[in-house]
């Protein structure tokens, strides 16, 4: 089977917010403590299925911590908790009944520098496909091209699967993170500032790939860079100090944005 | 585990995903991983729990007056061998500092790059790992022997090579602490390097160079294996002369806690808790004065 | 670092051509001490090899390779080997390091995996300390509080249970359920090493970057899936070398093994008799020793050196690496 065909071509019209699917996440009343400090307050917000998300916003201003509430990565830190409710597919996540590896598995994530695990290239996909299905050989291989594929890393790997994933470039790295990601067929994947550690080439193949990504699953990337956000996201979040100020359509946010503050932080008034 | 269940019938493609081997092997890794660790507090505790009854047993009013008693008989005390302790270990930390310090500041001050500073960190290394009873032997060879006698001046030497490594170790770290802008500055106002060292590099590493002299001080304490074949042991009261053997609370210990004697194993007993008591004190000092130096 | 060392070098060079003075000697002086405090720990290396080989090589003349592999140790025939001894040592490491490794490994991950915040600091210097215990103390624990209870809890049910068995029968068979032995002296060493490969190993795994072990848990990893599949490979060359220091020290360890191993002569299958190490040997015999038993103790000094010093030199060669990348 050849997986490149299976990747569409981008179709930019669908790059139009307005025909936005349904919501995937729904994010209500959601506050977040680091210790006593407040980190996050009184978040509402809501996110499209098979839509780009951008979350933007000055540093320290809870765009990370919020992405790192979707797959509840935070909870490796005890004295780190979230109160209030984030809806997937109608269920609440931050429920303590829920199991986190599972949820791990559906919502994938891409960190801000590449995180190649201690193994081959072959291996660092497979892994996670491993975990949580029992493939015979064969079809593991189909389903570790098919992901090397949808990250555009197959041509550059296909002959050196066995070697260590620690032995590639930096944006081959990532790539294959984002393979290891999709490898897991999760619903959500959330990005975290993914190409803030990579040359300008490397962070367009990226975008490119987050684009393509987009006719499968939901992204929520965050990042600092507000170019990035105006290429690839359908929606944007802008965050000032652990508040969501403004959500909307990328296009009417960097158009015209209704909040003062938003529109300071576009234009570079501060930042 | 309802829960999980619930995930995985909205997520219909993958049913029953989270396999009960993975969640059995994560349970056994805590269980495991945290029994490990218990073991380790349950020892450290039960070799407390053992020095104090028994060594408070063998604690007599006699105990830091008297000499240690001959075979079978009643009474006596370890002094003898506390202050030979005291002695021995005070030869060997007197004479392992400056050599300690000064081969760990050529190690970090006018070694780096030249590869037989290279090789003597690596040998360094190694010695601080080294099983002190072949320092023993070594020390036995080259004074015991040639002078006839067990001496403790041979005990000191056996102790301040073993401290030696420790110190050099420590030193060498330490000095790399040190901003290299400290230096320069030091070098900008025309100061020798030697000047620049003392009065500079030093100073700004005091604390870590002095916890590495207390922890030198701690791992000689107790040294047992290399007192053996130098400084041996005496029964008598210490005298002044070093040339012989000299009484020490390490080798007493290991010959009255064999003793069929109960006056010697109870004397064995209280200079083991006292010991320990001291070494492990020195220990958390050592850590207590390397934390401000970090912090900083 | 060498602009540095350059810049003092040119401080010196000016004032030696600028000024003439006392400062200048001293500071020849001082160099010239600690060049030569270094290079005393060359000399005290060297010196070590030398006695002992010098002291053992008499031994070695008179029974040639056959001392390596002859188990007789008799003084009054005046016959030595070393078989006895070198087993003694390497069974006793080898079963510390079975014993100990899993306990440090699990300590690691405790330390920076699960255990709660507070609690890290005091469980840490717990562990430390047990490093500070003198060897002597691990003895005597080992000889009247874990032996007598060995004895009765392990050894003797153990004995009546495989009594008789092929194998089994002989490798956990004790003679004389004392406490003391191979085993015994393995436990205590593994108690001892515990601390230094547990601190090197939690070392190694803190300085992971957590962004590596977060991508491990964000694929939906079990804490017991990021230790083993990302964590414990990432770490494992300084892992290694840690285990390999605690293997020296367990070869060398010399006391504690004296007190438990129950210093007999005697080339046994089972774990649980008594035997001797070449540490525990030269500790007993040598200051009642002469003549050629006295070289023959040497002789086992120069094997326990190769030995501890070949693993020693691995050891530092993998942890030194790691240090460097």
């Amino acid at each position: 089977m050849n997986a490149a065909s299976a990747i569409p071509t981008v179709d930019l019209s669908r790059n139009r917010a307005d025909e936005a699917g349904p919501v995937r996440i729904a994010v209500k009343g959601l506050n977040f403590y680091y210790g006593s400090f407040h980190g996050l307050k009184d978040v509402d917000i809501d996110f499209h299925d098979r839509q780009v998300t951008a979350l933007i916003g000055p540093s320290g201003c809870g765009k990370s911590t919020l992405l790192r509430c979707f797959n509840r990565i935070y909870s490796l830190y005890p004295e780190q908790r979230a109160e209030g409710e984030i809806l997937l597919d109608g269920r609440n996540i931050l429920d303590p009944s829920i199991d986190l590896n599972e949820l791990r598995s559906r919502i994938g994530m891409v960190f801000q520098k590449p995180t190649p695990f201690p193994m081959s290239i072959y291996d660092n996909v497979a892994f996670g496909l491993r975990l949580y299905e029992k493939l015979p050989k064969a079809e593991l291989d189909v389903r570790v091209e098919e992901s090397l594929r949808k990250a555009a890393l197959w041509d550059e790997v296909k002959d050196k699967l066995r070697q260590a994933g620690t032995g590639l470039s930096g944006g081959q790295q990532q790539r294959l993170c984002i393979a290891r990601t999709v490898a897991q067929r999760p619903e959500v994947i959330l990005f975290d500032e993914p190409t803030s550690a990579l040359d300008p080439i490397s962070t367009g193949r990226i975008e490119e790939l987050i684009e393509q990504l987009r006719d499968e699953f939901t992204i929520v990337i965050v990042t600092h860079n507000m170019q990035q956000a105006a290429r690839i996201s359908q929606f944007t979040a802008f965050m000032y100090l652990g508040q969501l100020i403004e959500f909307g359509p990328t296009n009417r946010m960097f158009m015209n944005p209704t909040e003062r503050r938003t529109q300071d932080y576009i234009t570079g008034r501060f930042g | 585990m309802d829960a999980s269940n619930t995930i995985a019938a909205t997520a219909q493609r993958r049913p029953g995903r989270l396999r009960r081997g993975r969640r059995v092997a994560d349970r056994i890794l805590r269980v495991g991983c945290t029994g490990a660790t218990l073991v380790g507090a349950l020892v450290l505790g039960s070799i407390l729990l053992m020095l104090i009854i028994q060594g408070v047993r063998g604690f007599t009013p006699t105990m830091f007056t008297s000499p240690t008693p001959g075979p079978g008989s009643e009474g006596g005390g370890i002094a003898n061998a506390i202050l030979g302790s005291l002695v021995l270990t005070g030869i060997g930390i007197v004479v392992a500092t400056p050599v300690g310090v000064m081969a760990g500041t050529f190690l970090a001050e006018y070694g780096r790059g030249s590869k037989l500073a290279a090789l003597i960190r690596f040998l360094n290394d190694i010695l601080l790992s080294a099983p002190s009873i072949l320092i023993g032997l070594f020390v036995y060879t080259l004074m015991v022997r040639p002078m006839g006698t067990y001496s403790g001046w041979a005990g000191g030497v056996a102790l301040a090579i073993i401290a030696v490594p420790v110190i050099v170790r420590t030193t060498e770290d330490m000095l790399r602490l040190v901003p290299g802008t400290l230096r320069e500055a030091g070098a900008a106002l025309g100061a020798p390097p030697s000047k620049v060292i003392m009065s500079v590099t030093w100073r700004a590493a005091s604390a870590g160079i002095v916890t590495g002299i207390i922890l030198a001080l701690a791992r000689i304490a107790g040294e047992t294996a290399p007192l053996l074949f130098t400084a041996l042991n005496n029964n008598s009261w210490f005298s002044a002369d070093l040339m012989g053997g000299v009484a020490n609370l390490p080798v007493m210990i290991y010959q009255f806690a064999l003793s069929p004697y109960p006056n010697w194993q109870g004397l064995a007993w209280a200079g083991a808790l006292l010991i320990t008591a001291t070494i492990l004190a020195l220990s958390i000092i050592a850590r207590l004065v390397i934390k401000p130096q970090i912090s900083r | 670092m060498t602009a540095l060392t350059d810049t003092i070098a040119l401080g010196r060079t000016r004032e030696a051509t600028a000024r003439k003075g006392p400062s200048r000697n001293l500071d020849t002086l001082f160099r010239a001490s600690a060049y030569g405090a270094a290079l005393l720990v060359l000399l005290v290396l060297a010196g070590i090899l030398g006695s002992i080989l010098y002291g053992g090589w008499p031994a070695f003349r008179e029974f040639g390779f056959g001392f390596l592999t002859s188990s007789a140790w008799n003084v009054g025939t005046e016959q030595y080997g070393a078989l006895v001894a070198v087993m003694g040592t390497v069974a006793s490491a080898f079963l510390a390091l079975l014993i100990g490794v899993p306990v440090s490994l699990g300590i690691a991950v405790f330390l920076t995996q699960l255990c709660p915040g507070w609690a890290r600091k005091p469980v840490a210097m717990t562990i430390e300390l047990l490093a500070a215990v003198p060897s002597i103390i691990y003895g005597m624990w080992g000889l009247f509080v874990f032996a007598p209870l060995f004895a009765r809890f392990v050894q003797i049910p153990v004995s009546n249970l495989v009594e008789g068995m092929p194998i089994v029968g002989t490798l956990f068979y004790a003679r004389v359920p004392s406490g003391v032995g191979v085993l015994t002296a393995g436990i205590i060493l593994a108690i001892m090493i515990v601390p230094f490969i547990a601190s090197i190993a939690r070392d190694m795994l803190d300085q992971i970057p957590t962004v590596l072990r977060e991508s491990a848990y964000g694929i939906g990893c079990t804490t017991w899936e990021v230790v083993r599949h990302v964590l414990v490979p990432q770490a494992a060359v300084s892992i290694i070398g840690a285990i390999m220091l605690g293997l020296g020290r367990a070869l060398g360890e010399t006391m504690a093994v004296t007190f438990v191993v129950g210093n007999a002569n005697r080339l046994s299958a089972s774990i649980f008799d008594p035997s001797s190490t070449i540490a525990s040997r030269i500790a007993n015999e040598f200051n009642e020793a002469d003549g050629l038993q006295l070289n023959a103790l040497m002789a086992l000094g120069c094997i326990l050196f190769v030995i501890t010093f070949v693993v020693l030199i691995i050891a530092r060669l993998l942890t030194r690496r790691v240090q460097a990348a």
